[in-house]
């Protein structure tokens, strides 16, 4: 159960993906501890959602916050028909987007990204103007206190 | 449940919802069940095109409680030749989705305008005001990307070791 065995599972199954939300925000040097990692992933391939589905349902993904016990069918139609998933899993919490809010869908979101090497792997993350666009956007509570932490080190950044 | 999270759970354009229940004649309510049926009456009139109180009553029939059954036959014509089955663990597993989606990522917004964004030389003095430690981003500044995700891996592991003992 962690971000390395999740990220891993992904680009061992080639699903195409960009890491957004708070584990691209620790990337960029954010303090916050999050328990959930948040992709935005290419819903114009098939066989990323195809890969997806099965890497999902192989980690016996469920409705986060939804009582147990209720049919759910984690496949490729599911994913299509819901694009956008929030799940609890057997390896972690992982949210699954096909587009952000402020940046757009997956295509935007590679634009604004950058290729990091951690965990052990290689994969994208959404890049921080962008991460600061979409926290805005998204316009919760919770994501306009990461705000200031993440317009200081955008500042820190560039002096 | 608001109603937004209901739209959201539901799949549908809140203004629809609100729109059709005004023809339907029916109150709205904002509530679980209420939005997997306006979700399923949304289903039949965008995509199999059924007038909405035709979708209305079908969808009343095919979630009506038999939840056993996969599949309901919704309606058929007197000679059944004709069906329209409703495929209710596919449907369930679409609405459990939106579902949780509406309930974790669709929290009430926060009144008023949001925060202006950061002004040039101003985004340091703002984060200090709001009790952000500058020497701490500082430090993150000077790990890379590969020991911040480490710290972050060992961080959250030992905040879920605490979840579980607490729990």
């Amino acid at each position: 159960m962690s971000f390395a065995s999740m990220l891993s599972g992904l680009t061992k199954k080639k699903v195409r993906f960009v890491v957004v939300g708070g584990v691209a925000a620790a990337a960029h040097g954010s303090s916050r501890v999050t328990n959930d990692l948040d992709i935005c992933y290419d819903a114009e391939a098939a066989a990323t959602i195809d890969a997806l589905a099965s890497v999902l349902a192989g980690w016996r993904a469920y409705p986060r916050g939804i009582e147990e016990g209720l049919p759910f069918i984690m496949d490729a139609r599911t994913l299509r028909n819901a694009p956008i998933l929030t799940l609890t899993t057997s390896e972690g919490d992982i949210d699954v987007m096909d587009r952000i809010a402020g940046v757009g869908p997956y295509d935007a979101v590679r634009r604004h990204s950058e290729r990091i090497s951690a965990l052990g792997l290689r994969f994208r993350v959404l890049d921080l103007p962008s991460l600061i666009k979409a926290k805005r956007a998204a316009g919760r509570p919770r994501d306009f206190d990461h705000l200031p932490e993440l317009e200081a080190l955008l500042a820190l950044r560039r002096t | 449940m608001t109603a937004r999270q209901t739209a959201v759970a539901a799949g549908a354009d809140l203004k629809w919802i609100v729109n059709s229940a005004a023809l339907l004649g029916r109150r709205v309510r904002y509530d679980r069940q209420q939005a997997k049926w306006w979700g399923l009456v949304w289903l039949l009139t965008g995509q199999l095109g059924l007038s909405l109180r035709t979708a209305a009553a079908l969808s009343t029939v095919a979630l009506r409680g038999d939840s056993s059954s996969t599949q309901v036959i919704a309606g058929a014509d007197p000679s059944g030749s004709a069906s329209l089955i409703v495929d209710l663990a596919r449907y369930e597993s679409i609405f459990l989705g939106n579902l949780s989606r509406a309930l974790v990522h669709e929290i009430p917004r926060r009144r008023g305008r949001p925060p202006r964004q950061g002004i040039k030389g101003a985004a340091l003095a703002t984060a200090q005001h709001y009790g952000i430690d500058l020497d701490l981003i500082r430090s993150a500044m000077r790990r890379t990307p590969a020991e911040r995700l480490e710290l972050l891996e060992t961080n959250a592991a030992f905040v879920r070791a605490m979840r579980r003992r607490t729990a």
